[in-house]
């Protein structure tokens, strides 16, 4: 079996592919590097500016009741220092959460909430659209492409040359050459790509301007891992198809068609199928049910005020709860619809799952840190930390025994000042395990589909007429 | 002879496994695709017709002149070819205001509220996209053995005993495989169509498919090129196998990698230091006017002095309902501006004196505020110029080296989609502010009553100039896309002679 793989590995290096392959892939990781070192201290240096300004604002505020009212300010995204291996379609999702507060009488506004409103970003942008030259380009377009152009003739055209049969004719079981043709043309398409990458990773890690800690090596080894698993599945596709047809012709059309077919346009117009699927709450649904809420609450608190026109503790308490209702009203409101609409993304990505390359974007973009599932993160993130804060308004409040504990109104809560340093930072934190779990079942569909290919391609071999 | 020719290669080319395939690959992406174009147009043009409604009613609820910002809303319609090619025509903002504060340009146009923004990541696939990848993907295959193929077969050499010119074998072949290469393109074209045609909401006129004809003839230019390049290829190359390893790599490289390649890597941000500066004028432009502006009211024995710490800009009228402040400060797109005003339902009996006096002042403020922004704009669309068209036109430009980026650019000026055409629509609504303008000051709108007042008569809505945008016509999208064209067009000719030259001295 080594023999024949080292047979292969010695044809392809001597080969045009090879030679044509090893340039695209050096250059793309050059430029990608290149494009990465430029990028992303400029990326940092905004998310930093940003944090900085709105800490300035949570700082100056020592007030209880402004601290309560007004809520932590804007919270930012923080930008993954794996942005190279994917872009995720991060120009497109919100970097920033927004709160909101809403008007329930003249006079009378709630507490802030989440309103997760967003801007659509990329709504100045004239230039035209591409795909960002990343790991995710490499890996899942090109890379893929040249698994395909490597396998396509691997048995195809020993048996136009006829030296299959004379191979078989030695005492080689068949899935002895099977093996040793894939790991052949594995090594010599994983040598130049491994070498890539890591001329990427050099030039990225020398620079003083990206620090690459431990855990994102560990991430970017997952990545690597991902990468070869994806080659083993488009070369096990390729020998399937080169061991069922008698023409390296044909063998090659049926493969660039599927490769077309499944990688450049199945991804995309599948999501757009699928979303369609679900009608997620539209904004003036939201606008509508968000007006009737509010003026509904409105209602209620005029009418209940009416009865404690006499009792200012009872009138200061009704205030403080309609204040804090109505912001958990809202909130709720607002969480309703995003995640109606992280529904609809949520089943388009799963059918377009169906697309190798679509798992593996999902893969790199779980591990690198970008894209949809890392925004999901960053929202559960901001919930937990809304909760915090509020938590700690609370607690601030409770510890002040001249307080009247009335939460919501000015001069029910505590009038001590505030530490700006005690109240509680926003952290964007990322974390390894969770974002496993999230992959494993992309990582589970892929070593399936390589497995089905593989076998597929054993069976077709096994049978196949010399 | 040549027709016998043709025939061959005809049927030759029919007859194969991948002529079958291609079609129904294209067949099929292009259905599905057009469906899911179609019902986004769809949804684009019911938000579209919304939008109208409510801005135009909107403008209607409001009694006086002075705040007519976001209620006077110049919309950008969604444009049906855009099912052929997208271009700009989602990305791009369709909302703008018409206002007398700024003048409007694309980065100041907002969309409609659009349902899930999330759905942009996943990008919208255009029939000229799936032509781009497909078509020129099946040029390649069908030339890359046209040469080498016959030469390692040997029936080369059995048809050059004929007494047949080599350049008629050259073009039986081209024509025969371009005959075959129209058969997916225009029967996906067709049913395209024909889903287009079920849908009640997109009307295509004579002009349209004028436009969807030069798309076609781009497209054959498109494809005839990559199949020249094919054949290039296979002339040059003695075996097959080299010369399809050579295709597929150029095809990877000319659609996939050198159009993102090259974007990525050039840098084309905008130059931080000519925008903070440019900035900086236009807000400095804006406070001089400022402190005029206060300076003057100071002054004023009836109007002034303003409250109390001569900051505000409120001054106190009998019957005055509320005052409001519009401004913009939005360094990244060079937009700032402010503007105040105030409202009165009734203009109280001891007031009434000072309402000349606040004509007169509205007349100097709204004028002074169109020539400030007259100032600022000749700092702001140079600047913008710079910062943002020039960078996109550079990308643009690169993209044209590669096939595929011709392809694009010419197919998006033949529907209308492309920066030009966008612009267009902007320069439309900046015309349209002028022809507000002109009316504000032909009927003295500026310093009536009306513009602050609501009681002696409100503001004649119905009266103002009206909005109206016609896409331009088929003769400019085919001037637009004519350079285009010719550089296709171009490069398919060199391409042949060069085919020719080296194919007539080849030994067989």
């Amino acid at each position: 079996m080594w023999h024949i793989a080292k047979r292969e590995l010695y044809d392809n290096l001597n080969s045009l592919r090879f030679a044509l392959a090893t340039v695209l892939l050096f250059g793309l990781m050059l430029t990608n590097a290149v494009v990465h070192l430029r990028e992303h201290p400029v990326r940092v240096q905004k998310y930093h500016d940003a944090i900085t300004e709105s800490l300035n604002r949570l700082r100056a505020r020592t007030d209880l009741y402004e601290i309560a009212q007004w809520g932590p300010e804007l919270l930012h995204k923080k930008p993954s220092p794996l942005h190279f291996c994917t872009d995720g379609g991060d120009i497109v999702l919100p970097g920033t959460i927004y709160q909101s507060v809403s008007r329930i009488t003249n006079d009378l506004y709630t507490f802030w909430y989440l309103s997760y409103r967003y801007r659509t970003p990329n709504s100045k942008n004239i230039r035209p659209a591409t795909i960002k030259v990343d790991w995710e380009f490499v890996i899942g377009y090109v890379l893929s492409l040249i698994a395909i152009l490597f396998t396509f003739d691997s048995i195809s055209g020993e048996r136009e040359r006829g030296t299959l049969r004379l191979m078989l004719a030695n005492s080689i079981p068949r899935h002895t050459v099977l093996l040793g043709k894939f790991l052949g043309a594995l090594i010599s398409i994983s040598a130049p790509l491994t070498l890539a990458v890591l001329m990427n990773l050099l030039i990225i890690s020398v620079s003083n301007n990206v620090q690459l800690d431990a855990e994102a090596w560990r991430r970017l080894g997952i990545v690597f891992f991902v990468a070869v698993l994806y080659l083993c599945l488009f070369l096990a596709l390729g020998l399937l198809v080169s061991s069922r047809v008698q023409q390296n012709a044909t063998s090659l059309v049926i493969l660039l068609l599927i490769w077309v077919s499944f990688v450049v346009f199945i991804p995309s117009t599948l999501a757009s199928i699928a979303s369609g699927f679900s009608n997620p709450m539209t904004y003036d649904e939201y606008r509508e049910r968000h007006d009737r809420l509010y003026s509904e609450l409105g209602d209620e608190y005029n009418a209940r005020l009416q009865g404690t026109r006499e009792l200012p503790t009872e009138r200061m308490q009704l205030t403080g709860e309609y204040v804090t209702k109505g912001a958990a009203r809202g909130e709720r409101l607002s969480h309703e619809r995003l995640n109606q609409e992280h529904a609809q993304i949520q089943l388009a990505r799963s059918v377009t799952r169906i697309s190798p390359v679509a798992i593996v974007q999902h893969l790199i973009e779980a591990f690198a840190g970008t894209g949809f599932e890392r925004h999901r993160q960053f929202v559960e993130n901001v919930q937990d930390y809304a909760r915090e804060y509020r938590e700690f308004v609370g607690d601030m409040d409770r510890a002040d025994p001249d307080s009247p504990h009335t939460i919501g109104v000015r001069e029910g809560m505590s009038k001590k000042p505030v530490n700006p340093e005690a109240v509680p930072k926003f952290e964007d934190r990322l974390s390894l395990s969770r974002d496993f779990n999230t992959a494993a079942v992309d990582l589970l569909l892929l070593v399936l589909f390589f497995v089905v290919f593989f076998s597929g391609a054993y069976l077709a071999f096994v049978r196949v007429e010399v | 002879m040549l027709l016998t020719l043709i025939r061959r290669e005809l049927l030759d080319n029919l007859m194969t496994f991948r002529f079958a395939a291609a079609v129904f690959i294209t067949l099929l992406l292009v259905v599905a695709n057009t469906v899911v174009l179609l019902k986004d147009y769809e949804q684009r043009l019911t938000a579209y017709n919304t939008a109208t409604q409510e801005s135009y009613q909107r403008l209607r609820e409001e009694k006086t002149y002075s705040y007519y910002i976001g209620k006077l809303v110049a919309h950008r319609p969604p444009n049906p070819l855009s099912i052929f090619n997208l271009g700009l025509d989602k990305q791009v903002g369709n909302k703008i205001n018409v206002y007398h504060g700024f003048v409007p340009t694309i980065w100041d146009a907002e969309k409609h509220r659009s349902d899930n923004p999330f759905l942009n990541l996943f990008t919208s696939i255009d029939i000229a996209l799936v032509f781009q990848g497909i078509l020129s993907l099946l040029a390649l295959i069908f030339a890359y053995d046209a040469l080498a193929g016959e030469r390692e077969r040997g029936t080369l050499r059995l048809v050059l005993t004929h007494p047949i010119r080599r350049g008629y074998i050259l073009f039986a072949k081209y024509i025969s495989a371009m005959l075959c290469l129209l058969v997916p393109l225009l029967i996906s074209l067709l049913l395209s169509i024909v889903l287009l045609t079920t849908s009640t909401t997109i009307f295509l006129s004579t002009n349209d498919f004028l436009r969807l004809g030069g798309i076609v003839l781009t497209s054959l230019l498109y494809v005839s090129l990559f199949y020249l390049i094919g054949m290039w290829i296979s002339a040059m190359t003695r075996r097959t196998s080299t010369a399809l390893m050579l295709c597929m790599f150029v095809w990877g490289f000319l659609v996939l990698v050198y159009p993102n390649l090259i974007l990525t890597a050039v840098e084309i941000t905008p130059q931080p230091d000519t925008q903070a500066s440019a900035y900086n004028q236009i807000k400095q432009m804006w406070e001089e006017f400022d402190r005029e502006n206060k300076q003057l009211l100071r002054n004023d024995p009836v109007l002034g002095p303003l409250s109390r710490d001569g900051e505000g800009w409120g001054f106190y009228v009998e019957g005055g309902e509320y005052t409001f402040g519009m401004s913009e400060d939005k360094p990244s797109i060079l937009l700032y501006f402010f503007q105040t005003g105030f409202y009165a339902g009734k203009i109280g009996a001891e007031s009434e004196p000072q309402v000349p006096r606040l004509q007169n002042y509205y007349r100097f403020y709204n004028r002074e505020t169109v020539n400030t922004v007259q100032r600022t704009w000749l700092v702001r669309e140079p600047a913008l110029e710079a910062i943002y068209i020039h960078p996109a036109n550079l990308g643009r430009t690169l993209l044209k080296f590669s096939p595929a980026g011709l392809y694009d650019a010419a197919t998006e000026a033949w529907a209308g989609t492309n920066l030009e055409d966008i612009q267009d629509f902007f320069n439309a609504v900046q015309r349209y502010r002028r022809a507000v303008l002109d009316y504000f000051d032909d009927e003295k709108i500026f310093e009536s009553r009306q513009w602050f007042a609501a009681d002696h008569g409100t503001a004649d809505w119905d009266a103002l100039p009206q909005f109206s945008f016609q896409r331009s016509g088929v003769d400019v999208n085919a001037k637009r896309a004519l350079p285009d064209l010719f550089l296709l067009l171009m490069t398919n000719l060199i391409l042949f002679t060069v085919i020719f030259l080296i194919f007539v001295r080849s030994e067989v």
